[in-house]
């Protein structure tokens, strides 16, 4: 990603956009530090309104892990869903190759399902 | 003082049903006005869980169509919606009305059809019930409620060694509990490797670690604490706490400790003037055998860690040293979503009355219900205790 412009207020069209061309966006609380990277209008840990878009980081470590084998109708079965440490930030989005807890992934593509889309990791050797 | 008392209750068998919402509910609802001895006209307010009859059944606006069919169409009355938390939180305002003294008897109650009958097959309800889960950041992943309650229960098994056996041996106990209500929507015997042999739903979770998608209803009539001895058989509400958490899931600090729960049982214990150590019994919400295990740790039954030893060293069995869902709990019972909540307390009311049967725990004089919704985005506890 490079000529991305970075949206002064997240909302989720510009997080959508942002990730569909490959870029995950959050937000960082100016007084509390918390990050989060599914924006709202206000910080979810104290309140603040002061709360300014950044870019997350796309490289972290998976915190949880679950293999759905029994999806919702109009998805495929058998994927992997983590919960992604990047750096202050947690999310959720599928992962394309098998990952436990612990191990270091980064993102690697997007899945969308009816226009929506979700961060994919890939796991990193170390 | 007791903030409330509740002195009827009643709900139907938990399974598959035909009857319609209104049908299902005056099965509960007009047995729970019985044992009340209570008339229609006493009724002063209805407080209805029901929390997808719009997406299952296109049926909303409930409240006021179930309270024509029982008999009390004109009182002030309200559907509530918290997802599987549902007819707890209509509890809790059914609690605060008599407490105010703005009402005297309220009936509070839930209704589902979660089964087939709805005409909606497995893929479809799942996708239903993954609607509880955030819009935008979490349904275009596929998430699931499984999975959101695996994700749950893969970082407690990562933090303090939980394992898959202790996982099955919650479902184990909560069937052989089942297998002594009448009510239950399941009843049989079974054993670990039944439930580790069932297939995978959303790792770590089998077939049978799941509960069930159920039809059914429950009712409760509160009273205020003054007008209590005048009906036979009062239990009293002495705490009802309800706490919230951080929506997304990936937004939570922290997965195993179920903060919701944490707070509620705070808020609920505060109240009631008691601690866990008080507890004798308790109905938890074990819509995954994982949620039974952090709740009984969130509850402060268990030490955290202990959760999953506890239940496999069988000390979770109504015949142990804190039993957990005597009832057979959301695994055995069933899980219809609305009625959940208040169906937990029916199961309290009948131990503390000493009327449960062959399921019935021995001296038991203070009970607790914890009511999870959503990805435990929401948990209700609430305290009974026998009449002092
Ligand atoms: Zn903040």
């Amino acid at each position: 990603m490079s000529q991305l412009e970075i949206p002064e207020f997240l909302d989720y069209a510009s997080w959508s956009e942002a990730l569909k061309d490959g870029t995950l966006l959050g937000q960082e609380c100016a007084d509390c530090g918390h990050q989060t990277a599914a924006p709202k209008a206000a910080c979810v840990r104290c309140g603040s309104r002061d709360i300014s878009t950044v870019e997350l980081e796309t490289t972290g470590e998976v915190y949880s892990e679950s293999t759905i084998a029994v999806s919702p109708i109009g998805f495929d079965a058998g994927f992997q869903i983590a919960i992604v440490q990047l750096g202050e930030a947690k999310t959720v989005g599928r992962v394309s190759d098998d990952v436990e807890i612990g191990d270091t992934v980064t993102l690697s593509d997007v899945f969308e399902h009816e226009g929506q889309p979700s961060p994919v990791f890939e796991s990193v050797e170390e | 003082m007791a903030r409330a008392s509740i002195v009827g209750a009643g709900m139907t068998k938990f399974g598959v049903h035909e009857a319609t919402l209104p049908e299902l509910f005056a099965e509960a609802a007009l047995p729970a006005l019985d044992d009340a001895g209570v008339e229609a006209g006493d009724i002063d307010a209805f407080y209805l869980g029901n929390a997808m009859g719009g997406q299952t059944e296109n049926d909303t606006h409930l409240a006021p169509t179930l309270a024509s069919h029982i008999g009390i169409a004109g009182v002030p009355c309200q559907r509530f919606e918290d997802a599987c938390a549902t007819s707890s939180n209509a509890f809790k305002h059914a609690v605060q009305d008599v407490e105010s003294g703005l009402h005297d008897v309220v009936i509070v109650g839930g209704v589902e059809r979660c089964t087939p009958e709805t005409g909606l097959g497995t893929g479809e309800m799942t996708r239903i019930f993954a609607s509880a889960s955030h819009r935008q950041y979490e349904q275009p992943t596929g998430l699931t409620f499984p999975g959101v309650f695996a994700l749950l229960t893969k970082r407690h098994m990562f933090e303090y060694g939980t394992t898959p056996e202790q996982l099955a041996s919650v479902a184990v106990k909560n069937h052989a509990h089942g297998a002594h209500n009448p009510r239950a929507h399941f009843g049989r015997d079974i054993d670990v490797s039944d439930v580790l042999d069932s297939p995978i739903i959303a790792d770590p979770f089998h077939l049978m670690d799941c509960c069930p998608f159920s039809d059914g209803a429950s009712a409760v009539i509160v009273v205020s604490d003054d007008i209590a001895d005048e009906f036979d058989a009062p239990v009293d509400v002495t705490g009802v706490g309800h706490g919230t958490d951080i929506v997304p899931l990936a937004d939570k600090p922290d997965f195993p400790s179920t903060m919701s729960a944490r707070r509620a049982a705070e808020q609920a214990y505060e109240q009631a003037g008691i601690t866990a150590d008080d507890v004798d019994f308790a109905e938890v919400h074990d819509c995954f055998t994982g949620a039974e295990v952090m709740a009984s740790e969130a509850l402060g039954l268990f030490e955290d860690g202990e959760g999953g030893p506890a239940a496999a060293d069988g000390r979770t069995y109504i015949d142990g040293e804190m039993p957990i869902n005597p009832s057979g709990g959301l695994k055995a019972k069933g899980h219809p979503i609305g009625a959940t909540g208040t169906a937990q307390l029916v199961e309290l009311v009948e131990q503390l009355r000493g009327d449960a049967g062959d399921r019935q725990i021995a001296d038991v004089e203070t009970g607790i219900a914890h009511n999870l919704g959503g990805d435990a985005g929401t948990t209700l506890v609430s305290v009974l205790e026998v009449r002092a």
